[in-house]
């Protein structure tokens, strides 16, 4: 059968399809109107969320008791191995830790360890296959504010993006859209941390000559420069592999976070914001 | 036939019911990391009842509402249910007599059409998502799709009455 649809149903589409455009264009540029448009909706999807969440909690349970037993057996051995590792470094860790907040206050900068924080509940995931966000149970009413960083487990797992009274929505470093200056723990090269998708490493462009070694299970930490969205000295994860980037001229790192982002239960997040 | 003047509550209440479930309820089961689509299910239906100028609509008002309480590029999920509506109200025009079982294939083949255009159009507009995770997300959305387009099609037709050919009892004739 032909497909000829009436001409006023083209006319429809072309409508929409226009003005959906339009809408992706202003979104783009980060309008005043879509970010209160859209905090104007997480107000009133919060607690309708929360009762539904309450309501269909025993059906989200039994399906992650069938789906994720095997993972979370898996992730018990891990995290007891690396209890005992982290047993073992820990004093090396706080005599590192300490130089560090000595450095950074001979410098007059913030370091994280030192930041008031707010614990927060994840009560939602990625709301879609396209979403890389979480949203917490604590709001400016709690002190939590637009652009503050996010831990979890003690490395970064994103920036607040959207924060209402009772709610915030943090973007996870897994959003192909983040990106983070930062600094590694050994040599102290800079680069750029970019996210690459659910479950991927990230990506650290850098400006390290391709000669120069580094060793894989190098720290990357916050970097904290001039300007930076974030305080110096978060762990963000280690070197797994190093590669040269586009055009040979620097390297490229493949970093593992520190935090699982698709698996948070709480958060931290750092009261501090870029000036 | 319905009153008209309840249609476009009853259309609401199906569209903020699906968007509901799906934040609170599907967004949390994930299977090879990727969710079913709940609120895409509801404008194929709407397609499917209701033809091309009905999904395109359904489309892009539901859309809108889904991008209110995500974090995607805002406008890109009612540009791309509006055009997968349109297509799958095309389609279901053109086929709907060759198999008993057409909604759930049409459904299942939005779903994975819908995963593919919008990666390809987030990339278009800069946001690089991967297009590795497209087969898992294609599939996840397409199976999610197939097995709920029944009752969201039932739904349309509460919302729309009957004063069109009912294509359920033709499916399970």
């Amino acid at each position: 059968m032909a497909i000829s649809p009436p001409t006023g149903s083209r006319t429809r589409v072309a409508v929409l399809v226009l003005a959906s455009v339009t809408l992706v264009v202003v979104g783009l540029r980060d309008v005043g109107i879509v970010r209160d448009l859209r905090e104007g909706a997480a107000e009133v999807v919060a607690p309708v969320e929360r009762a539904l969440g309450t309501v269909t909690s025993p059906f989200r349970n039994a399906w992650h008791g069938i789906t994720d037993y095997e993972d979370v057996k898996r992730e018990n051995d891990r995290l007891r191995a690396e209890l005992a590792e982290s047993e073992a470094a820990g004093i090396g860790r706080s005599d590192a830790e300490q130089q560090f907040a000595d450095l950074s206050a001979a410098l007059d900068l913030p370091f994280a360890g030192d930041l008031p924080t707010v614990t927060a509940r994840v009560v939602s995931g990625p709301r879609s296959n396209f979403s890389h966000a979480v949203e917490i149970d604590k709001g400016t009413d709690d002190g939590v504010a637009v652009g503050m960083p996010a831990a979890a487990g003690g490395g970064l797992v994103g920036r607040v993006t959207q924060a209402t009274a009772g709610t915030a929505r943090i973007d996870l470093i897994t959003d192909p859209e983040f990106r983070v200056g930062v600094r590694l723990a050994e040599g102290g090269a800079l680069g750029t941390a970019r996210g690459q998708g659910r479950g991927e490493p990230l990506a650290v462009d850098t400006s390290i000559n391709p000669r120069t070694e580094v060793a894989d299970g190098t720290g990357v930490v916050t970097s904290g420069v001039d300007r930076s969205a974030y305080p110096p000295g978060i762990p963000v994860g280690t070197v797994a592999e190093v590669r040269e980037g586009s055009g040979g001229l620097a390297l490229e790192l493949v970093v593992t976070p520190l935090v699982e982002a698709d698996q948070l239960s709480y958060v931290t997040v750092l009261q501090w914001q870029p000036e | 036939m319905r009153p008209r003047r309840w249609i476009p509550l009853r259309a609401a209440l199906v569209v903020l019911a699906a968007l509901l479930l799906q934040v609170s309820l599907a967004a949390d089961l994930r299977v090879a990391g990727a969710i079913g689509d709940l609120v895409l299910v509801v404008v194929v239906a709407a397609a499917l009842t209701g033809g091309a100028d009905r999904g395109a609509t359904y489309g892009f008002a539901a859309g809108l509402l889904y991008d209110l309480v995500v974090d995607t590029p805002f406008g890109l999920t009612p540009l791309t249910y509006a055009l997968v509506g349109y297509g799958v109200g095309l389609a279901g025009a053109a086929i709907q007599r060759t198999s008993g079982w057409w909604p759930l294939a049409v459904a299942g083949l939005a779903g994975a059409a819908h995963a593919t255009l919008y990666t390809s159009l987030g990339n278009l507009v800069g946001v690089a998502y991967p297009f590795d995770d497209l087969p898992a997300i294609a599939l996840v959305v397409a199976a999610g799709a197939a097995l709920a387009i029944v009752p969201a099609m039932r739904a349309l037709w509460w919302v729309h009455g009957h004063d069109e050919p009912d294509r359920l009892e033709v499916m399970f004739r």
